[in-house]
């Protein structure tokens, strides 16, 4: 009995000495704020995009090498899509595993959850996006000789795809850096058929074969996230390979000198030189009169 | 003033003949090779710490080595003026300075070769530049025209000297070490007409051929820069700016050395008041061109003042180069040209002082032209280091600069214990014209 009470007495002490300190430390962590994206890439299975940031004085900025973690519909083990951490911009990408793709392809919306737990420098945080399925048809067409873009909005519910009316869409053609929009409006919103389309008038360089990527996207929505749909056509103006670094230029290694500054240059040396070969044959004829009188 | 035609051959061979150091002389040796020892250990000391142990940073990747070459590049032009300019116009005064300028002209190209490789990381590389080198850059063709140059101007100095050469055989030691090396350069020449004439030939050619390889070479330097597009260098003038400039102190180092040759071997008889004289004139003539060529390349900008321009010009006019931008022009060309003018500044010891004024100003004149424009890109880096935005030299930098100015100065000297200074066949030859002339 004794013994108990002493064991008793002693956890006691320990969580009087401990719990403060660590609920102290809970109070020191700095706030941190985490925010998810969804991206559906040419209807295929979504990327997550988790940020997180915390305020200096006014201003929130990123914070680097934070552990979040991904959950799909339920904060489980089940649900547990993964750990992210964080860049140098304070972001993270994890791409939903093929694991969840029956349950995501078949329910109508799915939740997702972000959380950042047991940080040491930072609070306890989370968030979730709930995101109803969708997607874009994006169809080009070209008659005689005007160029369409159509792009039609889809969600899916009881089972089945649906138009979705009065969205907004932008039609674009992506490049590397940024997009560009086609037609003279940065954005379009779609019809009561879920439609929305233009024509393309663009002249821009494609690849070798003219080849450049159309796209239809919807932005930052609150219902749908973000959905990209991409197709290749070939209304680009084929790109003529710069081959001028092949050529005999200035900037070209040595065994491309442009030939004229190969031939005059070296037309001058050769001749400079040649001249000073006949100062050096003149000391050699002096040598020999020299010697000539001598033994004469 | 001394009347040269009276002075017999044997006095002007006894007059002109090299000398042994005296007290002075061995001291001045002394304090040359001790300056080029502690040059090598700066080296020594660069070479295994690496390029970190200069000042030159991201900002300012050329520092004073490249001054200093451009400098030795400069003072090289000597040869060409003296030598080739004056021989080609038939300038009759010119034969006591010919020897002296080709001198100058051999040991500051020398160094300029040498100084070009301590400026380079990774010496071990230099043959790489002949055997990658590429036509297209500039730096080769600096590298093709300084070794054609210094080729030139060898043989600029030997071929006069043959006919120095017998009479040094005759009045040195028997057996001595010098007289062997007399004999090695110079025992096939017996004076004939035919050698002479060869040599008379030889001499015209490079007389012709030296003045365009000369104006190449400071040309070239110029375009390493104004091929460049920074602020300072992107000029249309570089290259007659850097022919000017080279002119200027190529005629400075000449008045320097006439004088302390004068001094220091009594040749009073043969570089005469006259000889200071004429080169103030010209020194007055190089500077006033020179210092066109500064207004072209100042003021102009300044009057522009573009964005991009200001911070590298109001660095030389008001701000951490100013001091020394116009204690250059001022010192450097504005008072030479005031005091020269008048006769009284020509005499020695005042053409002398005004010498050394340009030769000193030329050099800061090259370290203003590297330095503050690279202190100034078009384009700055982004959070650059405080210290990549200022240069100045480390003690290393210093010791090898100081140490490779000693050297040139070691080979001037050591050849005049060799050899004569002032040409002893033209100058009798020169005197018994004169006698003839009178007679």
């Amino acid at each position: 009995m004794r013994r108990f009470t002493s064991s008793w007495l002693c956890f006691l002490f320990t969580c009087v000495l401990v719990i403060p300190t660590q609920a102290q430390d809970e109070k020191d962590k700095n706030a941190i704020k985490v925010d998810l994206a969804y991206y559906q890439l040419d209807n295929a299975l979504p990327i997550l995009v988790a940020s997180a940031k915390t305020k200096n004085g006014k201003k929130f900025e990123p914070v680097d090498s934070v552990d979040i973690y991904l959950y799909f519909n339920e904060e489980s083990t089940v649900g547990f899509i993964g750990k992210i951490r964080t860049n140098d911009k304070g972001i993270g990408k994890l791409s939903l595993p093929e694991r969840f793709r029956s349950d995501w392809a078949t329910l109508p919306s799915s939740t997702f959850i972000a959380t950042i737990t047991g940080n040491e420098r930072f609070k306890d945080a989370s968030t979730e996006i709930e995101i109803a399925k969708a997607k874009i048809e994006l169809t080009a067409e070209e008659k005689d000789s005007v160029r369409i873009i159509t792009a039609k909005v889809l969600a899916f519910q009881d089972s089945s795809w649906i138009v979705v009316p009065e969205t907004e869409i932008k039609l674009v053609v992506r490049r590397l850096l940024s997009d560009i929009k086609v037609g003279e409006d940065d954005s379009f919103t779609t019809d009561d058929d879920g439609v929305a389309s233009t024509e393309f008038n663009l002249t821009i360089p494609g690849d070798g074969d003219g080849n450049i990527f159309i796209g239809a996207k919807i932005d930052d929505n609150d219902t749908y996230g973000n959905l990209v749909t991409t197709k290749v056509m070939k209304w680009g103006a084929p790109l003529e390979r710069d081959d001028s670094f092949e050529a005999r230029t200035l900037w070209a290694t040595r065994d491309k000198t442009p030939l004229w500054l190969l031939i005059f240059p070296n037309l001058i040396i050769a001749s400079v030189w040649g001249i000073i070969f006949y100062l050096l044959y003149l000391i050699t004829r002096i040598i020999k009169l020299g010697k000539t009188n001598e033994s004469a | 003033m001394i009347d040269q035609s009276s002075i017999s051959s044997d006095k002007i061979t006894s007059d002109l003949m090299p000398q042994k150091f005296g007290k002075a002389g061995t001291i001045w040796v002394s304090i040359l090779v001790l300056l080029c020892l502690a040059g090598l250990f700066g080296y020594y000391r660069q070479l295994t710490l690496g390029l970190g142990v200069t000042g030159m940073r991201d900002y300012a990747s050329w520092g004073i080595y490249i001054s200093n070459f451009v400098f030795f590049v400069a003072i090289s032009l000597v040869g060409s003026l003296i030598t080739a300019i004056f021989r080609l116009t038939n300038v009759g005064w010119r034969t006591p300075l010919t020897r002296i300028s080709e001198i100058i002209a051999v040991s500051a190209i020398l160094f300029a070769s040498i100084i070009i490789i301590v400026d380079m990381g990774r010496p071990e590389r230099f043959t790489h530049i002949f055997l990658y080198s590429r036509l297209q850059s500039p730096i080769i063709w600096d590298v093709i025209v300084i070794t054609t140059y210094l080729v030139l101007s060898v043989l600029f100095l030997y071929f006069p000297l043959l006919a120095d050469l017998p009479i040094l055989i005759k009045n040195s030691k028997a057996g001595s070490g010098l007289q062997k090396l007399y004999k090695f350069l110079g025992s096939f020449w017996k004076g004939t007409a035919a050698q002479f004439k060869i040599t008379e030939k030889a001499v015209k050619i490079i007389s012709v051929m030296i003045i365009p390889v000369a104006l190449a070479i400071h040309t070239v330097t110029s375009w390493l820069f104004a091929t460049t597009y920074r602020p300072g260098w992107d000029s249309t003038n570089f290259g007659a700016y850097f022919v000017s400039g080279a002119f200027l102190v190529g005629a400075g180092g000449v008045i320097v050395a006439m004088y302390v040759f004068r001094k220091a071997y009594k040749l009073e008889a043969y570089i005469t008041e006259k000889h200071f004289d004429y080169m103030g004139k010209i020194v007055v003539m190089l500077a006033l061109l020179y210092l066109y060529f500064n207004v072209n390349e100042y003021l102009v900008p300044a009057f522009k003042m573009k964005k991009a321009e200001e911070h590298h010009l109001m660095s030389l006019f008001t701000g951490e180069f100013s001091l020394l931008f116009w204690s250059v022009i001022i010192l450097g060309m504005i008072v030479p040209i005031v005091v020269l003018i008048f006769p009284s500044g020509r005499k020695p010891k005042t053409a002398f002082i005004m010498g050394v004024l340009v030769v000193v100003g030329a050099w800061f004149k090259r370290f203003l032209i590297v330095t503050p424009t690279m202190l100034s890109p078009f384009l700055p880096m982004y959070d650059v280091p405080e210290n990549y935005k200022h240069y100045w030299p480390t003690w290393e930098e210093w010791a090898i600069t100081i140490g490779s100015l000693a050297g040139a100065l070691l080979i001037i000297t050591i050849f005049a214990r060799l050899f004569p200074i002032v040409p002893i066949h033209e100058t009798i030859e020169e005197r018994q014209n004169v006698k003839q002339q009178m007679l």
